[in-house]
């Protein structure tokens, strides 16, 4: 039996004060999967996705990383993962080049792992005339193009992308589009978030819809496109909301 | 990449850990003159003012000049204020500025997270102590007694307020209440604690103060490393400064392992 890339079991997220984000949410992500995690705001994606990767901690549940327990083995389960989140976390006055390297060191690349690797990256994503330049002195879509650098510096097996095309122009989203596919292919599991529904649409295999905190669907991604309205007119009756809006919009 | 196993030697991300180590020297040299030179120019200040114009006018303090007498506790306070600096500020920014994810995502032990840390808040109080003491020898204000007792007292003092800054690092939600710990107990308890007076001089219903307070056997070891006086047993002192970086571990050990302050 194939060990899911992501299993989550029953998770529940309390904050301190009192707001439950997650609850009871179970999902699995197979290895390989390109997997679209949908939902609106405040629905819960950036705390699952917390959860996992370690920001936040777990109420209750249970999570794994390719079969390593995500919370009593965190260091393991930390290795495999690779994340870009959705606020830019850096230390703004770094520059490009430390804030890669300094990823790698965190994962316990050698030194000589680490140049070969980011010197790759920042050539990869056109980022060489920047390469000494602050954090903090870069366009949006130059940061964006920064922080993926970093999540992919150890070259983990699950890539988290928490909105990456937030922002960003339409060459670097049609490029990060084509850099991701090609990940995929090579064997790279990937969950992606998204407000843009054409993004889900043209790179995953599998969506999940999540609201209020629960799963509220999840299928192949060929079973959101059975019904005349496809996969907006999916996602807008799995949140709860009225599909003739959707229709106005498009009006 | 992701399938080779991270290497470690007893347990401990070696490469991981330099890397904190790395950044927070990166970090610290964007400062040099906050961190190194102003504290060396208040020392030197402190030995123009004790040394040349008040000095002269105070007698001899257990056989010595009042300005070597002053100037072991002198580097203590720019010990401890450079200890607690680094460590509140590498925590509390890495927290504003949320790279404290970098780390937090990363396969690091909370171990190699606080020794980390604690490792700069060393290395920048060595560094300034010995700038002090640089300046004092040059001027003729102090001497050496006992160089290992003088480099103890330095690093488990900036370890003490090193851990003490991590913890209010982590409890604090915006720059005042970075300041309080400060302004109402590391400097009035410092300042009675022996910097500018023996114990002998305070009123008999005050002594009880001096020896309460953890500030006075700091300042009264590093006196004893550096001229030879003392006026507690250096041992009491000694125990003093492990016993509170075993609790202070201790609980900053468990505010990183609850997540309290640094992870949602």
């Amino acid at each position: 039996m194939t060990v899911p890339a992501i299993n989550i079991e029953h998770l529940r997220k309390a904050y301190r004060t009192g707001t439950v984000a997650v609850q009871d949410l179970s999902m699995q992500v197979q290895p390989g999967d390109f997997f679209g995690f949908l939902g609106p705001n405040g629905a819960g994606k950036s705390t699952t996705i917390h959860c996992i990767t370690g920001i936040a901690t777990v109420t209750s549940g249970k999570i794994e990383i390719f079969g390593v327990d995500a919370v009593k083995n965190y260091r393991e389960a930390r290795r495999l993962i690779g994340l870009s989140p959705q606020e830019f976390n850096v230390d703004t006055f770094a520059t490009v080049t430390q804030i890669v390297d300094w990823m790698g060191g965190y994962f316990g690349m050698n030194a000589a792992q680490r140049k070969s690797r980011v010197d790759m990256l920042i050539q990869r994503f056109d980022l060489t005339a920047h390469a000494k330049k602050q954090f903090r002195e870069l366009s949006g879509g130059l940061k964006r193009r920064v922080i993926l650098a970093r999540a992919l510096v150890h070259d983990p097996k699950l890539l988290i992308l928490d909105e990456p095309t937030a922002g960003v122009d339409v060459e670097l989203r049609l490029d990060l589009w084509r850099y991701l596919q090609e990940l995929n292919a090579e064997g790279k599991t990937i969950l992606l978030t998204s407000h843009y529904l054409e993004e889900i649409e043209r790179l995953c295999k599998t969506i999940a819809v999540i609201a209020g905190g629960k799963i509220v669907r999840q299928g192949p991604k060929e079973d959101f496109f059975t019904v005349p309205g496809g996969l907006e007119k999916a996602y807008l009756e799995a949140t709860g909301h009225k599909v003739e809006h959707a229709a106005a919009g498009a009006a | 990449m992701s399938d080779v196993t991270i290497p470690r030697h007893m347990g401990i991300n070696w490469i991981g850990l330099g890397t904190i180590i790395r950044r927070e020297w990166s970090r610290v040299w964007r400062v040099p003159i906050q961190a190194f030179l102003a504290p060396w120019i208040s020392a030197l200040m402190f030995i123009f003012i004790f040394g040349f114009v008040v000095g002269g006018n105070i007698r001899l303090i257990a056989g010595h000049r009042y300005v070597e007498f002053v100037l072991p506790g002198v580097l203590m306070l720019n010990v401890v204020n450079a200890a607690f600096l680094q460590s509140t500020s590498q925590i509390y920014f890495q927290r504003f500025l949320r790279y404290i994810e970098e780390t937090l995502v990363a396969p690091l032990s909370y171990v190699e997270m606080i020794i980390g840390s604690l490792t700069m808040t060393i290395v920048r109080s060595v560094v300034t102590a010995l700038g002090i003491l640089a300046i004092g020898v040059a001027f003729h204000a102090t001497h050496m007694y006992n160089i290992f007792e003088f480099l103890f007292w330095i690093i488990s003092v900036s370890i003490v307020f090193g851990l003490l800054g991590i913890i209010i690092a982590l409890w604090a939600n915006n720059f005042e209440q970075l300041t309080m710990l400060n302004v109402f107990f590391i400097a009035p308890l410092s300042f009675v604690g022996g910097v500018f007076n023996t114990v002998s001089m305070l009123p008999p219903w005050l002594k009880w103060l001096a020896y309460a307070n953890p500030f006075f056997y700091f300042i009264n070891g590093l006196r004893d490393s550096m001229i030879g006086f003392d006026e507690a047993p250096p041992y009491l002192g000694m125990s003093v400064a492990l016993a509170l970086i075993a609790v202070l571990g201790l609980v900053t050990w468990r505010l990183f392992k609850i997540g309290y302050g640094l992870r949602e």
